[in-house]
């Protein structure tokens, strides 16, 4: 036990991720010089904006046990995208555009919470179902095309750069992620959260809301993909029924990648942060190598795998 | 001899078709350590899940202080008095002992409605309760992953104190340790019943029930089969109440 302890301790994943950073980063010099730039580190800090706040959710619902898992999160990325300026099309006006996008993400992760916690389906099965649904609506609403419309003043946000970093980087992940480590752990819901994830039953008895806390861990997990849905508005300045795809894979990735424990109860929000930075930095280094974009997911796939093996073998030490 | 703190009238569960408890009448008194026995599966756990609020009782009631009670969750029966410390502990292993001590009772300051932890004075009142119980654990930081199950045993031990639990129910508490580690449970029980804490314990160990026990329930096939003050019985009477070998057991279940 003590062994699994200091193995995963935040501070070993997080100096393990910037190793593998470094390597990322040193490789990609050796192979191509060219790539290191302030507009790299740019790019790559907007995509990672929108993996950094979908990761964070996906992070906390795995953190909280019970099975716990978002597969839903791409298709609610995509259709509080859609939902938007679909709403703003329909003649809102464009300053309610946050509160559509962020409100229809919170209620598509309520829906799922209502799923797994109140009709007790598997989390596995019910994002399964409502990742199709969500992402299946945002086609069919949209007819596949890009959405267009966003006003002026969210794109001077979504656009904006500050010494290099994105505004929407510093403004909604950095602050999303200080919120929710101070959150997990300061206060007594964080406690909550790791106990329910290490221990359902033991929390239930000490009367620990378990129901509650994670109903509001899903709802929350698509407040923050509806917030990824707004800074895709706002960057690319249309709302792509697709935006979201691919982003179950990669954010599970940087969940497990950050030592967040599959079966829950174990990991920091820290280390979720470092492996987005990590995972979209080799996506970056690898579309400017021209890889395929198929390899990409290919790659991200079989990182996903290395670290479920790493957790299954931390987890027979015990 | 004082008013009991809690009489169990009648109380039954059933689980589907099966009777785990039937018509159990027992009273617990404060300052007292009470000894549930039982063989396998004769309804002792079922019990003290009524009484603890994690089952609610299929027919019968619960009086506290000679008012009748309902449970619906273990949180009522906590904010009633009632403390258990259940056969599977209840502990997080990935938290720290004042962790799990204060778990689902944290005390707190809120900042904007935000429950930030006050874990200085969650330590400091941890280090008083282990050096009360003289359980020899030095770090109340130190996780309960790496505690033995006798300390374990102490830390739920804990939970029940800062709870001010009036009564503290005890599910095979010394099941699975060792001499030296049971020696010092069974000391901490009967300090709790010193204190004038009720104590339930539950132990398949007739020795350990004759050394601390001030009065003996055997329960068998669900019911209540023998109630006694422990100087008036010995080890070899309560075990063929346990396997009913005794003229009144038979008695009982010829009857039925
Ligand atoms: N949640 C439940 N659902 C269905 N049956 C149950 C449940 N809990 C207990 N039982 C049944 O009720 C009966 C009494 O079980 P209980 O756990 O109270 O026994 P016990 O006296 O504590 O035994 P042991 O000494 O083995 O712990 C058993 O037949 C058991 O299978
Ligand atoms: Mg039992």
């Amino acid at each position: 036990m003590n062994r699994v302890r200091t193995l995963q301790s935040p501070a070993l994943v997080l100096s393990l991720l910037s190793l593998l950073w470094v390597i990322v980063i040193v490789g990609l010099f050796a192979l191509k010089p060219s790539v290191l730039s302030v507009g790299t580190i740019t790019t790559v800090l907007q995509f990672s904006t929108i993996l950094a706040l979908v990761s964070l959710g996906q992070g906390m619902v795995i953190l909280a046990g019970g099975a716990g898992i978002d597969l839903s999160v791409g298709g609610t990325v995509s259709l509080s995208a859609v939902l938007g300026m679909l709403a703003v099309k329909a003649g809102l006006s464009p300053f309610f555009l946050p509160f559509v996008c962020i409100g229809a993400g919170t209620a598509l992760g309520a829906f799922n919470g209502v799923l797994v916690t109140k009709l007790r389906i598997l989390p596995l099965i019910a994002t399964l179902g409502t990742f199709f649904v969500y992402s299946g609506v945002a086609l069919s609403l949209t007819g596949g095309s890009a959405q267009s419309g966003v006003p002026d003043w969210l794109l001077w946000w979504g656009r904006g750069v500050l010494a290099g970093i994105p505004v929407p980087f510093l403004t909604i992940a950095i602050p999303a992620f200080a919120i929710a480590g101070v959150v997990l752990a300061w206060t007594s819901w964080g406690r909550w959260v790791y106990a329910m994830g290490f221990n359902e039953r033991s929390a239930r008895l000490v009367g620990i809301p378990v129901d509650r806390t994670r109903l509001i861990l899903y709802s929350l997990s698509g407040t923050l993909a509806g917030a990824a849905a707004l800074f895709s508005l706002a960057w690319l300045g249309s709302g792509r029924p697709n935006i979201g795809q691919n982003l179950e894979l990669e954010s599970l990735t940087a969940a497990m990648l950050g030592g967040i424990a599959v079966l829950g109860g174990r990991g920091g929000v820290g280390g979720v942060f470092a492996a987005v930075i990590l995972l979209v930095t080799l996506k970056t280094g690898l579309l400017q190598l021209n890889v395929n974009t198929v390899w990409q997911v290919g790659i991200v796939g079989a990182l996903l795998i290395l670290v479920l093996l790493a957790d299954r073998f931390s987890e027979s030490w015990r | 001899m004082n008013a009991p703190f809690l009489i169990a009238k009648g109380v039954t569960k059933r689980f589907g078709a099966l009777t785990a408890l039937s018509e159990v009448d027992l009273e617990i008194r404060s300052g007292e350590v009470l000894a549930l026995l039982g063989d396998n599966g004769a309804g002792k756990s079922t019990f003290i899940k009524v009484l603890a609020g994690a089952h609610s009782p299929s027919d019968g009631e619960l009086l506290i202080d000679g008012v009748p009670v309902t449970f619906s969750s273990p949180k009522d029966a906590a904010s009633a008095g009632i403390a258990t410390i259940f056969q599977e502990l209840a502990l997080s292993e990935n938290l720290s002992i004042s962790e799990n001590v204060f778990l689902g009772r944290e005390l707190k300051r809120s900042v904007l409605g935000v429950p930030f932890l006050r874990r200085k004075e969650m330590k400091e009142r941890v280090a008083g309760l282990l050096k009360e119980l003289e359980a020899h654990i030095s770090d109340p930081e130190a996780p309960v992953g790496s505690l033995s199950g006798g300390q374990r045993q102490a830390v739920a031990i804990c939970r029940a104190l800062n709870l001010n639990a009036k009564l503290v129910i005890m599910d095979e508490p010394t099941a699975a340790l060792a001499v030296a580690e049971t020696r010092k449970v069974l000391s901490l029980t009967r300090r709790l019943a010193e204190r004038g804490c009720a104590v339930v314990l539950i132990s398949h160990n007739i020795a350990d029930v004759f050394e601390v026990a001030d009065r003996i329930i055997v329960f068998r096939r669900g019911r209540k089969v023998a109630e006694k003050i422990r100087s008036d019985t010995n080890p070899e009477e309560i075990v063929s109440y346990i396997t009913g070998a005794h003229p009144d057991v038979r008695a009982l279940e010829k009857a039925n």
